[in-house]
């Protein structure tokens, strides 16, 4: 005897007017990305006229506040941006015109009115950009630890110290630096906005990594660096609870470049293994390789609706902290795998460079450390599983 | 069981460490030169000869020191020795050992085997590179080879060929020794590899390449017997290749784990850390383990050795991506960038699936083994011949 259920219905995480906003971006990644691809990957950067080009869009400053140039917008329309940029290929690409994205929130959220016209209107509106500089050599887990030291004098801060791994190091013309202002730990952490220019500034070294290419990568150098005290964001040792409160989105983020690196490699994979030909059958015949598929698919299908629960939730006011920690880890496992395979399906030309799921391979490894490791993130998971368990 | 190295396999195993100190590792850019003296370094210690000889252990020996130094040397050295040399050394007339193998021993030229095309990997038979015979009794080649190591500095290939097409794949194929300089050879600009950068690849195109009658290895029709002959070899040798990888991967963890510190203390002292390293340690030894038990069973003639050299590839090279993974996650943002040992390694590491037969097809030709060994009424017999699914 067969089951009839009252027919309920299902809800879209993306609107129709996401869809539209979908669309727009893809058609801008087709005509002023993906024909530039390989240039800019073998160039190690993106030029800033695509960072001017977005910024005249308004692709740069969905979900800021609009006096100061942002456009209204939710955590999906930024998905939507995410996604499809992310989809040219190339994963240095909208990492280094989407920089702003993990720089610029503490000084939304807690800069004056003066830092956010200086410091944030013309960054949304793609006329300079911003970076974020926490990480130094000595430590990228332990920030609480961080050994770069701002000592006030007078009108100034006077920085000493090194930051590495900065994410559009080269280009940016200001950073939000985590800075040790006050006792050791992360009660005496301090954010600073340092422009470029500033006496004692320098980037030390441009860094070459094995994916991410066209992402301009720095290190940077402060030798009684003078930053002027207008530069502090909000008070003198909150840093550190100023920067925890943006992890959620630079993990999703994360998560989101994951799935997309997912998605490509496996519409990369569909589309080979019914092309190519062995022992008088197309791979799609052989049933390891179907298997495979299946399992891509399944993993990622699963990873895609959880990041995108989590990001509803975010959408909604919620703290995900834990959860957008899991997606992260999930996604970058999920992405791991599928790239492996995915090389693997494509043998031989899976190994040279030109194809993209080689491209992909490499340009995914990053993404179980940067942004918290998945070490890290299992930590603020189990953290936070033990003390919800107390009753 | 006495699993020590014997006096002679110690020797073996010094003599190749004292010479280690003068190998570099050959750069990802430019490194034609150092290659070459690599190679004439380890000729010097008769290493070539080794590869060829009947001390295939002590070969294994000498191997894994060489691997974990400069992985691009030993796979260039050994698609020289073994994928070239060893078919010229059990097939070739005399004539032809003295012109194609003498050089190699000597470690004053490279030979380069060359049967993939760019539409045939794994399936060899579906390879369309033709020889027709003339009527003095010469050959003439018609087709191209893709992915031919060691193809832009090769002073000889050794070229497989349909010369029957009818015969079918048993008795149809045919290789050929054609020297470099040959009319109607093209040797294509190098291919770019996701890794082992510091070995040379590239394409061979045959117009009208005529050949005399001594360019046949062996008979005509004899290609295919001949190349399934060799793969054991071949097989252990990819082996060591990625236990040498795998070998540097954990070596360079254990010194990062020692001297980088967070949180207190060095990293090496956090479980998860540790139970990284402990996971590398077991691989490796059981991937050494495996490579000796065949490299043993090849020297006593055993016939299960060519599926435990199939074993021993299968497993050393899915071990090694995942000692690479575990390498480069303890190194984090430091391993992620050029310059980094481990970044390296880990791009060298996936060829390791690939190449010399991937793991997909191994597990399709011990399976095949598998059925034919396993039945009902027999339990393991060790003289029983194994049909091969592939060449």
């Amino acid at each position: 005897m067969t089951r009839v259920y009252k027919r309920g219905s299902y809800q879209e995480y993306f609107t129709k007017e996401h869809d539209m906003l979908r669309k727009a971006v893809r058609e801008f990644v087709r005509n002023e990305i993906v024909p530039y691809v390989d240039e800019w990957e073998e160039a190690g950067e993106t030029p800033m006229s695509l960072y001017h080009k977005a910024g005249e869009l308004g692709y740069l400053a969905i979900g800021y506040p609009e006096e100061y140039g942002g456009v209204e917008g939710d955590v999906f329309d930024q998905i939507v941006m995410t996604e499809e940029l992310c989809k040219c290929g190339s994963i240095g690409i909208p990492v280094s015109i989407g920089t702003h994205g993990i720089a610029l929130p503490p000084v939304v959220a807690h800069g004056t009115h003066e830092q956010k016209e200086k410091f944030v209107r013309p960054v949304i509106e793609g006329k300079r950009k911003a970076a974020l500089a926490i990480t130094e050599p000595s430590g990228g887990s332990d920030v609480a630890n961080l050994k770069t030291t701002a000592v006030r004098k007078g009108n100034h801060y006077v920085v000493n110290g090194n930051k590495t791994f900065i994410t559009s190091g080269v280009d940016a013309a200001q950073f939000t630096c985590a800075v040790r202002t006050g006792e050791q730990g992360y009660r005496g952490i301090s954010l600073l906005i340092v422009e470029t220019g500033s006496p004692g500034f320098s980037v030390s070294k441009k860094l070459k990594k094995m994916g991410w290419w066209a992402s301009d990568t720095a290190e940077l150098f402060f030798d009684d660096c003078l930053v002027p005290v207008e530069n502090l964001i909000g008070e003198e040792n909150r840093g550190f609870y100023y920067q925890m409160e943006n992890f959620q989105y630079e993990r999703l983020t994360l998560a989101l470049q994951a799935n997309t690196i997912s998605e490509m490699c496996l519409r990369e994979c569909l589309n080979y293994v019914k092309e190519r030909e062995a022992f008088g059958k197309t791979l799609s015949e052989f049933q390891v390789i179907r298997h495979k598929l299946a399992e891509m698919a399944t993993l990622w299908e699963a990873s895609r609706e959880f990041t995108y629960r989590v990001a509803a939730k975010i959408n909604a006011g919620l703290n995900q902290v834990k959860e957008v920690s899991m997606a992260k880890n999930f996604a970058s496992t999920v992405s791991d795998r599928i790239t492996y395979d995915a090389v693997q399906i494509f043998g031989g030309y899976g190994y040279m460079r030109g194809y993209l799921v080689e491209r992909m391979f490499r340009d995914n490894r990053v993404l179980s450390i940067g942004g918290g490791t998945t070490e890290i993130m299992k930590e603020v998971i189990s953290k936070m599983l033990l003390s919800e368990s107390k009753h | 069981m006495n699993y020590d190295l014997t006096d002679a396999q110690k020797a073996l195993q010094s003599s190749m460490r004292s010479v280690a100190r003068d190998i570099v590792e050959v750069p990802e850019e430019a490194g034609a030169g150092t290659l070459k003296k690599n190679m004439e370094i380890i000729a010097g210690i008769d290493y070539p000869s080794l590869i060829l000889g009947e001390d295939i252990v002590g070969y294994c020996v000498a191997g894994e020191e060489l691997a974990k130094i400069c992985p691009s040397t030993f796979f260039s050295a050994m698609s020289s020795a073994a994928a070239f040399g060893l078919p010229v050394r059990r097939f070739g007339t005399e004539e032809q050992k003295k012109r194609y193998l003498d050089p190699i021993l000597a470690g004053e030229g490279f030979g380069a085997l060359a049967v993939t095309e760019a539409t045939a990997g794994s399936d060899v038979a579906g390879i369309t590179t033709t020889a027709r015979r003339t009527d003095e009794g010469r050959w003439v080649l018609n087709g191209a080879k893709s992915f031919v190591t060691n193809a832009p500095a090769a002073g000889a290939f050794l070229v497989l060929a349909w010369t029957d097409k009818e015969a079918g794949k048993e008795k149809g194929l045919t290789f050929f020794l054609i020297d470099r300089q040959a009319r109607g050879v093209n040797i294509t600009e190098p291919g770019e590899m996701m890794g082992l950068r510091g070995v040379e690849i590239a394409e061979l195109q045959f117009s009208e390449c005529e050949i005399g009658p001594d360019a046949v290895l062996g008979k005509s029709g004899d290609g295919s017997g001949q190349l399934i002959s060799i793969m054991p070899l071949i097989w252990i040798s990819v082996a060591l290749l990625a236990l040498g990888i795998g070998i540097s991967c954990m070596e360079n963890s254990v010194f990062y784990a020692r001297s980088r510190t967070a949180f207190g203390k060095p990293i090496g002292y956090f479980e998860g850390v540790g139970a990284k390293l402990a996971i590398m340690f077991t691989m490796i030894d059981l991937g050494r383990m495996i490579i000796h038990r065949a490299a043993w069973g090849m020297e006593q003639r055993q016939s299960e050795a060519a599926i435990l050299a199939a074993c021993a590839k299968l497993f050393t090279s899915e071990s090694v991506n995942k000692i690479a993974d575990l390498a480069m996650q303890i190194h984090a943002g430091h391993g992620y960038v050029k310059g980094s040992k481990v970044e390296r390694l880990y791009r060298d590491a996936r060829a390791a699936e690939i190449l010399y037969g991937t793991s997909e097809m191994l597990r399709a030709y011990i399976a095949e083994d598998s059925l034919s060994r396993f039945s009902p009424e027999q339990n393991m017999m060790p003289d029983k011949e194994a049909r091969v699914l592939f060449a």
